[in-house]
């Protein structure tokens, strides 16, 4: 459809409704409208116009919304965001040896590499290679220890804490002598959570403090979010972020200790709600 | 017009906008099943691409612009999928059928138009971003758009006498 084009004295009056006219084109449009009885009508006709269109589209806002479209973008999965987290430290290694030190290293581990492989060669009865896995074993098993205790105390609504969250000062005392690790209690209203209280605990045979949070708005009415720290180092030092038993973990690693938000795993926050924690804690 | 805060779950801010969204949407569709399917597909993409909102300016601006590439893209994608001719009857034919009697009179176009400016609120230079058009073509079809709309006005209270 082709559209019309208005004259340039519609537009000026357009412009001048909408109060963009210059100071000069102004004073010159209301003259005419005081003398040029075509223009004021022109100007009452392009009022009407907006006012009866903005009437038209307002009452288009009384129809219901379907509610599966409500539906539809209610479930709709959020993206998973990619959050920086605090990473432990990494040494710098810079090895570069001269290349008379390089021959006469190789030639060393060939040789040590040649003995060792021949006395095992030789001798069968070496202990069993599962034991070197077992660091890794012990690794998955002190973060399951804390997954499960989330999981026990974060149905509770009497126990949840072992220190409530009226008592910050012994919270902080009891925790930090106990773990070792220093620490504040962060302020996460911003994330809709409250501080309930915290609590310590044994995981992999070391301590950890762990403070707990509900979640007080939103979809996720109710749900418990944990952050646990302990002097335990998970295997590489390196930054953890996945799904047990339906419980979710984001864990990041400074040099003094490690940290780890817990919540279900249908929070879909908890790395958003890491990144404000490691700022804060 | 209230401007609802930029939270952290955007979907939230999605569904408390949503009557509005749909009516931005049937301005370009002119139907209303086809301006649920828009604004469905359009908020899924704001969902994947919330990560791009900063919180400037009206979450609204942000919103009606994904509404409008979304449905150049879905028109592009339809004239492929219909070939050049059946294409461009389809998007002719898409005007009017449930847009409201007094807004069934204004030429395709402009009724986005007019409700970016005169009900929205946005200024020239923002609602022009958002169509993707230039300013002064803006101005212009809001002109044609008010005197439309005076126009079908005039003709009816004519009718009625």
């Amino acid at each position: 459809m082709n559209i019309p084009q208005p004259s340039p004295l519609e537009l000026r009056l357009s412009a001048y409704i909408d109060g963009r006219t210059s100071d000069d084109d102004r004073h010159d449009v209301e003259e005419l409208l005081v003398n040029d009885p075509q223009a004021r009508s022109l100007h009452d006709a392009l009022k009407r116009g907006a006012d009866l269109g903005r009437r038209a589209f307002d009452d288009m806002l009384k129809e219901p919304v379907p509610l599966d479209l409500v539906r539809t973008i209610k479930n709709a999965p959020l993206p998973r965001r990619a959050v920086r987290l605090p990473q432990g430290p990494r040494p710098m290694l810079s090895f570069k040896p001269p290349g008379l030190q390089a021959i006469t290293a190789c030639a060393l581990f060939f040789v040590l590499g040649g003995g060792i492989g021949y006395m095992i060669g030789g001798n069968p009865a070496v202990p069993q290679f599962s034991m070197i896995s077992m660091p890794g074993a012990s690794s998955r098993d002190w973060l399951d220890d804390i997954i499960a205790h989330y999981r026990l105390y974060a149905r509770q609504t009497n126990h949840l804490a072992e220190i409530p969250a009226e008592r910050p000062a012994d919270i902080l005392e009891w925790l930090t002598t106990n773990t070792g690790v220093g620490f504040r209690i962060p302020d996460l209203s911003d994330s809709g959570l409250t501080f309930q209280g915290a609590r310590l605990f044994a995981a992999g045979g070391g301590p950890v403090g762990q403070l707990l949070y509900r979640r007080a708005d939103g979809d996720g009415d109710g749900d418990v979010i944990a952050i646990s720290f302990t002097k335990i180092r998970p295997d590489g030092n390196r930054s953890i972020e996945e799904i047990r038993n339906d419980t979710g973990l984001v864990s990041w690693v400074t040099p003094l200790a490690t940290y780890m938000i817990i919540g279900p795993s249908s929070a879909a926050d908890l790395d958003d709600i890491a990144a404000k924690a490691a700022g804060l804690i | 017009m209230t401007q609802p805060s930029p939270s952290t779950d955007i979907r939230r801010d999605l569904v408390a906008l949503l009557p509005r969204l749909r009516r931005f949407a049937l301005t370009l569709t002119g139907s209303a099943a086809e301006a649920d399917d828009l604004v469905r597909e359009a908020a899924g993409r704001a969902i994947q691409k919330s990560h791009h909102w900063k919180g400037e300016g009206r979450l609204e601006s942000w919103l009606f612009s994904m509404i409008r590439s979304t449905f150049v893209d879905e028109a592009k994608k339809r004239r492929r999928a219909e070939g050049n001719a059946a294409g461009d009857a389809a998007t002719s034919g898409s005007s009017g059928p449930s847009k409201k009697d007094t807004l069934a009179c204004l030429p395709d176009g402009l009724a986005s138009v007019f409700l970016l400016a005169d009900v929205e609120g946005f200024a020239y230079a923002e609602a022009a971003a958002i169509l993707g058009i230039q300013p002064d073509l803006f101005a212009a079809r809001l002109c044609t758009a008010r005197l439309s709309l005076a126009a079908a006005a005039a003709e009816t209270s004519e009718r009625r006498a």
